[in-house]
């Protein structure tokens, strides 16, 4: 939801906003954000152009220790000194931190977001000598150059370099100064008088002529104070062999990173973008500094860790170049390998960036993970179908939308409340008269074991009446301006202070608002949602909050990405606290930064009902599962406008098959709950809604795998197929996990989809019609309306629950239909994950992990967890073998005996099924085919 | 009794088929009779009939597991007995929702379900019961509304039609009136021309005009008095001419008259110039009957022109006031006529709406509905919004009169204008025992002016259409002209 709607409730009161929302274009106002050139430290260092840097090694300040070496650069320009660390992490991570060796003050470094400090390897000096030094990187061939002069790292695998760092002289590093000008208060001259740490830097800086926007910058109609000066940082990085970078989200463009040689660099800020614009490297409501880098040989990543604006420019010596052109490359053996060259450029803070170094998709995933952790596992029912709009009116409104479901036969896990359930967007609260019963309405939906979903915003109404704020204010809670008082922007409720929740304390305060007595009118099945968390401040900068605001001793220009992570972090945790530490939250937040995936799910924000839009929900997710965020989703529907029936069936039919799973509505369009569009239409989103209930197991299992591993859910192609370069660029479709394959319909009047079936030696079996078709191709696929084209990979064993019911958890008990899709080699496996679906006691084992595999006709079940405890009533209550060939008899033995069941085969599809097996799905068992 | 044997006899039935075959109406039992094999209903499949509700689907119609929730597009029967029997989607077996009020859909499930069916089944009789007087009432109070309609119908257009008929009386007398009119207007022009024409003799003796002005007016009003022409006025000629200016009606008395003839009961010429003719000139106390005032300039004391002139303003008053009455009568006629071209059904049951105003409160909304004229917002700060003015009647063809539509209510920043639908509410009319309930459905635009930009410039590109549902209006029958009754 953003700003201009905020007008209309807000309009006489804010004309100064006004004024910014005017433009009258349907499309997001570019003007409203800044340019790499608004911007002035992207100005300045994108000014800097590749050549030599002026910054040298001091071989002789090189320590090592066992896990760490040190090693000071000089800037020979102004004689300011960095200290350079090098660390081997374990798991094939390389982190080089740069920072002052004394800084004027200390600069930010990003706390919170390591899950802890990484451990080490021992690095070992390999040779030495006035140019450089050669360090050994563990057990493999891999080894850190370090050049003197100029400066440079290279990461070699064997003869091969696998990235560098400051190759094209563009490492920058802004140091802290005094301020020069007229304007510097006296107590900073006379400081810088009387301190003597930093002689050489204060001779030197006379010479450096101060720019516009060193010290003050105004864009529109806010000036920016910049109490610190110049602090951005800026590095290089080449990557030679790579044509191909994902990543650094959240960008509304495709999946493979664009070069930037020709606009404006891709920026990471948080911010609530209206009417965002696709395909451009625009700033979105998140932020993960993180980028993956593949080519058939190599995957690995680049992890910046800043949390101030940062802007990554890509460019690469391929790019302007045709197919032609590089097969003419390659006949003539000619000049040069393809190389992509990234240039990361953040306003303040450190260098602090982890090199991951793959060298599978797998292991980047995992790199990434020992780093910030992994996705929250989150709760079944969440993995269910969400309907949301803003809003849904009053208690009635839910009741009767609740009764349209069971009327429709349509299940669904959650109903959604935005803003206006609130007693005047005072969060925490419940309007009295459109409200007035809260756990009344809650019983209801639990009775039918359904949830809700209300939203908490982190800005808080300024209101002396409002307990809340009240609570903020007196315990100084809010974030200050630079002036020392609490900082108050717009937004929704009027004149509203912000958390600091960058403060343990703060957060700790929050969390403890979630519970049952404080927060009136809760109960277990209520769950919560963080929108405007960029933060959103109407009225200022770009939408969000001044730079040089101040939480604590920190400015908002260091932790501004940081803010959305914390407000769903402090939500999150008050969620667990309330049920003491016994339930898993659900917590839905629209920014977001690197680490957000521990706290639950994340979706596209205010989208608009267009087609373009539905396209781009799959790279935009995709981006998002690569730098560990699972949980994504888009808006089914669209958000902004109103979507013709046809593109709201197509979305259906794509949402049910990406992570989040849920329908929203601005307040301004027309209802659109699923019975809405005739029986027809009620009849095909009824279909794939139940599809995505058929597939929760499947779902469930993929996340638990994402909990463990940080494998993405929902996945490109590349990761699975990392050998074929046909997979690199495709985000027309994905994968869920490995076993499932979706080519989603994106384009109006679809009559059918050309899908990519990746893999030479793979089989991809049509879930409708289980129509086998070969990999290594691309298939011409005949759509209607009736759905779109999904795969289950030949080799894979798919669990589903085919009794869809009103909500997940009445499906709890139900029994499993298997999914057997042979390969070519007449062989499948596949897992299956049980657990109560919503506590934490899966940490205590209290859970069911079991391996199905088939080879030689025999199907087995097997406990991959044998000291995991739990039991299931589920079981076993049909195996259908897809590519199967008919048997004569077929033998189910458990540890009860033997016995034969029934089966069909039907011959036209090579379909088996084998009638009601029956054992419980915690059993091991075989089943014979003979 | 006898309902009790009934009663334990079926129960023994139900028992008996159940044991077997669980999910099933009687009226499907033919199908399930325990034979070796069980032919899905659709006809697509034998199977054994152990396979009936054994929990795995086999029919392709779900036929054969109507008792358990194996089959995706299966239905349960809920016997429900001593309630209403009702079949619920077999997704709903055993999932720990009770769905039926006899418990049997959660039979093999962790929910505890208490089998409710007696006591639903006795307030849903209790409720019928009272629906049916409710019903019965309504039924009444519609007759009673069609025959009040008619009735009201009925007086209406007599009432119109009387009021044609004044209006034809008016229009004659009009006409008369204007040929009075006329006529006074060219008798008073005839005189004053023959007046003017005399007034042109005496014109050249100017010096002495004053003097036998004076006396010609004097003697011409003795002559005026003197109503026997005897040369003197009696008693009875000043109590037959003279008045008091303040009441022209009364009649002197005879003490006045006597004062007036200065104590005597004769008055000749001289006596009266000097006496009576200065009382009378001074006009602030008596005048000569029916004169407008004093004797005064020469044109109004011809006693002639004075007529003439009196005649005409007569008559021209006169006319003004036939002329309002007719036109007040022809705007009643034109109002009713109006109000009669609505169409109030067939019955004209809805006549006696009109002229009612309902109002409503939603959150901080005033809302009125007046039937066949206005709805209108107001908020609690006070500015009321027209959000439709009566359009017509908009159910569909068959069930015409379940809605109304007002339109052209105040326009919207984006164009278009307010519009309102409201709707008959069935089930809210039989919940409350009203006759007639009404919903609101407004679907208005949404405009907010603020000041010194339009907003519509940023809205101006998409429809945005609001429903707001409000509860329903109960507007009772029975109290006419007064009720207000809102749910």
């Amino acid at each position: 939801m953003c700003c201009w709607f905020f007008l209309r409730r807000m309009g006489p009161v804010l004309l100064l906003w006004v004024a910014v929302c005017l433009s009258g274009s349907w499309a997001v106002d570019k003007g409203n954000f800044k340019t790499c050139d608004q911007s002035a430290f992207c100005k300045r260092q994108r000014a800097m152009k590749p050549g030599e840097s002026p910054y040298r090694a001091l071989l002789e300040t090189m320590e090592l220790t066992n896990t760490r070496l040190t090693l000071q650069l000089i800037n020979d320009n102004n004689k300011v000194r960095l200290l350079l660390e090098l660390y081997r992490l374990q798991g094939n991570i390389t982190r080089v931190k740069i920072n002052e060796l004394k800084p004027l003050k200390p600069r930010y470094e990003v706390p919170d977001v390591l899950i802890r400090e990484p451990p080490t390897e021992p690095l070992s000096l390999l040779s030495q000598d006035e140019n450089g030094v050669v360090l050994s990187l563990g057990a493999e061939s891999q080894r850190v150059i370090v050049s003197a002069r100029p400066f440079r790292l290279d990461i070699v695998e064997g003869r091969d370099v696998l990235m560098s760092l400051n190759s094209r002289g563009l490492l920058g590093f802004e140091h802290l100064r005094m301020r020069k000008d007229t304007q510097a208060d006296p107590e900073a001259e006379n400081k810088e008088g009387t301190d003597p740490a930093n002689p050489a830097e204060t001779a030197k800086e006379e010479e450096e002529k101060v720019e516009d926007g060193m010290w003050e910058e105004t864009f529109k109609t806010h000036t920016d104070s910049k109490p610190s000066g110049p602090s951005a940082v800026s590095l290089d990085f080449s990557l030679p062999g790579v044509e191909h970078v994902y990543g650094i989200p959240e960008h509304g463009d495709s999946l493979k990173l664009k070069t930037t040689d020709s606009g404006d660099p891709y920026r990471l800020y948080n911010l609530d973008v209206f009417q965002y614009e696709l395909y451009n490297p625009m700033a979105l409501y998140g932020s993960v500094p993180v980028m993956l880098s593949h080519n058939a040989r190599r995957t690995m990543g680049i992890f910046w860790l800043n949390a101030a604006e940062t802007w990554v420019d890509i460019s690469s010596n391929t790019a302007g170049k045709t197919v032609f052109g590089k097969m003419l490359d390659y006949v003539q053996g000619s000049s040069e390998t393809p190389q992509t060259d990234v240039r990361w450029i953040s306003e303040s803070g450190i260098i602090d960036v982890f090199l991951m170094l793959g060298p599978t998709p797998r292991d980047v995933f995992s790199q990434y993970a020992s780093l910030t952790g992994t996705q929250a596992f989150p709760p079944l029912a969440s993995l269910g179908y969400h309907q949301c709009r803003w809003n849904y009116n009053d208690q009635e409104d839910v009741r009767s939308v609740d009764a349209g479901f069971d009327e429709h036969d349509i299940p669904y896990d959650f109903i959604w409340l935005d803003i206006e359930h609130t007693d005047g967007k005072r969060y925490f609260t419940w309007d009295p008269h459109k409200f007035a019963s809260p756990k009344e309405m809650l019983q209801g939906l639990q009775d039918k074991k359904r949830k809700m979903v209300a939203i908490v915003d982190p800005h808080i109404k300024v209101d002396t009446n409002y307990k809340i704020h009240n609570e903020i204010r007196s315990r100084g809670f809010y974030v200050k301006n630079k002036d020392g008082g609490d900082y108050e922007g717009w937004c929704w409720p009027g004149s509203a202070g912000y958390p600091d929740f960058t403060r343990p304390d703060m957060r700790a305060w929050w969390a403890s608002q979630f519970a049952y007595d404080q927060y009136e009118g809760t109960m277990e099945n209520l769950y919560t949602w963080n929108d405007m968390n960029e933060p959103s401040v109407f009225n200022g900068p770009e939408v969000t909050m001044h730079k040089d605001a101040m939480h604590e001793s920190w400015e908002h220009r260091d932790v501004h990405n940081l803010y959305g992570l914390y407000v769903h972090r402090a939500t999150a945790e008050g969620l667990i606290e309330r049920s003491g530490g016994v339930e898993r939250p659900f917590v839905l937040t629209r920014a977001f930064f690197a680490g957000s995936q521990r706290y639950g799910a994340v979706w596209t924000g205010d989208n608009a009902a267009e087609w373009d839009h539905l396209k781009i929900s799959i790279p935009m997710c995709l981006s998002l599962g690569l730098v560990g965020i699972s949980f994504c989703g888009a808006d089914v529907g669209g958000f902004f406008k109103s979507p013709s029936t046809e593109l709201l069936v197509r979305w259906y039919q794509t949402g049910a098959y990406q992570p989040f799973f849920r329908a929203h509505a601005h307040l301004d369009t027309p209802r659109r709950e699923p019975w809405l569009f005739g029986p027809e239409n009620t009849a095909l989103i009824r279909e794939v809604i139940r599809q995505r209930y058929t597939f929760l197991p499947y779902w469930y299992q993929l996340f638990y795998l994402a909990y463990q591993t940080g494998e993405p859910v929902m996945r490109p192609l590349w990761v699975e197929y990392p050998q074929d370069p046909a997979t690199f660029a495709l985000d027309d479709e994905f994968l869920l996990g490995r076993d499932l394959l979706v080519h989603p319909v994106t384009e109006e009047g679809a009559r059918g989809v050309t899908a990519y079936l990746p893999g030479k030696h793979e089989v991809w079996f049509d879930i409708h019609t289980f129509q086998k078709h070969n990999g290594g191709q691309n298939l011409y696929i005949p759509v209607t309306m009736s759905s779109i084209p999904v795969f289950q990979r030949g080799g894979s064993i798919i669990p589903r629950k085919l009794r869809v019911r009103r909500s997940s958890t009445c499906m709890e008990h139900d029994p499993y239909t298997l999914y057997v899709a042979l390969d070519n080699r007449r062989t499948a496996e596949g897992e299956l994950y049980i657990d109560d679906g919503h506590t934490f006691n899966y940490e205590k084992k209290e859970l069911m992990h079991r391996k199905f595999s088939f080879a030689n006709g025999v199907l087995s079940s097997v406990d991959l967890e044998p000291n995991a405890q739990f039991t299931t009533k589920s079981w076993v209550e049909r195996i259908i073998i897809l590519g199967a060939s008919k048997p004569s008899m077929v033998t189910l033995k458990t540890a009860d005996g033997e016995n034969q069941l029934e089966f069909d085969f039907d011959a036209s599809m090579s379909v088996l099924t084998i009638r009601k097996p029956g054992m419980n799905a915690g059993a091991d068992w075989t089943v014979t085919l003979q | 009794m006898r309902f009790h044997i009934i009663t334990a006899a079926f129960l023994w039935a139900a028992f008996v088929e159940s044991r077997k075959i669980r999910g099933i109406s009687s009226s499907y039992k033919r199908f399930y009779r325990e034979r070796k094999s069980f032919l899905c209903i659709d006809g697509s499949k034998i199977i054994p009939f152990e396979q009936v509700n054994d929990d795995y689907c086999d029919c392709a119609d779900g036929s054969d597991e109507p008792g358990t929730s194996a089959c995706p597009r299966g239905r349960f029967y809920c016997t429900n007995l001593g309630f209403r029997p009702h079949y619920i989607p077999s997704s709903r077996v055993n999932d720990g929702i009770c769905d039926c009020c006899d418990a049997s859909d959660e039979y093999n499930s962790h929910a505890r379900c208490q089998n409710t069916c007696w006591n639903l089944g006795q307030k849903e009789r209790a409720y019928v019961e009272g629906q049916m007087k409710t019903l019965d009432e309504g039924l009444r109070l519609k007759q009673q509304l069609i025959e009040e309609g008619v009735l009201l119908w009925r007086e209406k257009q007599a009432q119109l039609r009387e009021l044609q008929r004044a209006a034809e009386d008016l229009q004659i007398k009009l006409e008369e009136h204007r040929k009075r009119k006329h006529e006074a207007d060219r008798l008073k022009e005839q005189t004053l021309k023959a007046l003017k024409a005399g007034d042109r003799d005496v014109r050249p003796e100017s010096s002495s005009c004053g003097f036998r002005h004076q006396n010609s007016t004097v003697s011409h009003l003795f002559q005026l008095l003197d109503s026997n022409k005897d040369g003197s006025i009696s008693l009875d000629e000043v109590k037959a001419k003279v008045v008091l200016v303040h009441d022209e009606t009364r009649v002197l008395s005879e003490d006045e008259a006597l004062t007036l003839l200065g104590g005597g009961h004769q008055m000749d010429l001289s006596k009266f110039q000097n006496t009576l003719w200065d009382v009378l000139t001074r006009g602030d106390g008596y005048k000569i009957k029916d004169a407008h005032s004093a004797p005064g300039g020469l044109m109004s004391e011809d006693p002639h022109l004075k007529a003439a002139d009196r005649a005409a303003e007569w008559e021209a008053a006169d006319l003004k006031k036939v002329e309002e009455a007719y036109e007040t009568v022809n705007m009643e006629i034109s109002d009713l006529q109006k109000k009669l071209e609505i169409d109030y059904g067939t019955d004209w049951e809805y006549l006696f709406l009109n002229g009612q105003c309902y109002k409503l409160k939603v959150y901080e909304y005033m809302y009125t509905l007046c039937p066949f004229n206005t709805v209108s917002q107001k908020s609690t700060a006070g500015t009321e919004v027209s959000l439709g003015l009566w359009g017509m009647w908009a159910g569909p063809a068959k069930n015409r009169y379940s809605q109304m539509v007002y339109e052209n209510g105040e326009p919207c920043w984006q164009g278009g204008s307010r519009t309102t639908s409201v709707s008959k509410d069935q089930h809210a009319a039989l919940a409350s025992g009203r006759t007639q309930t009404w919903s609101t459905q407004s679907n208005f635009m949404c405009c907010v002016t603020s000041a010194n930009v339009n907003p519509c410039d940023i809205w101006g590109r998409a429809s945005f259409t609001r429903s707001l549902v409000l509860p329903a209006y109960s507007l009772t029958g029975t109290q006419i002209g007064s009720d207000k009754t809102i749910k």
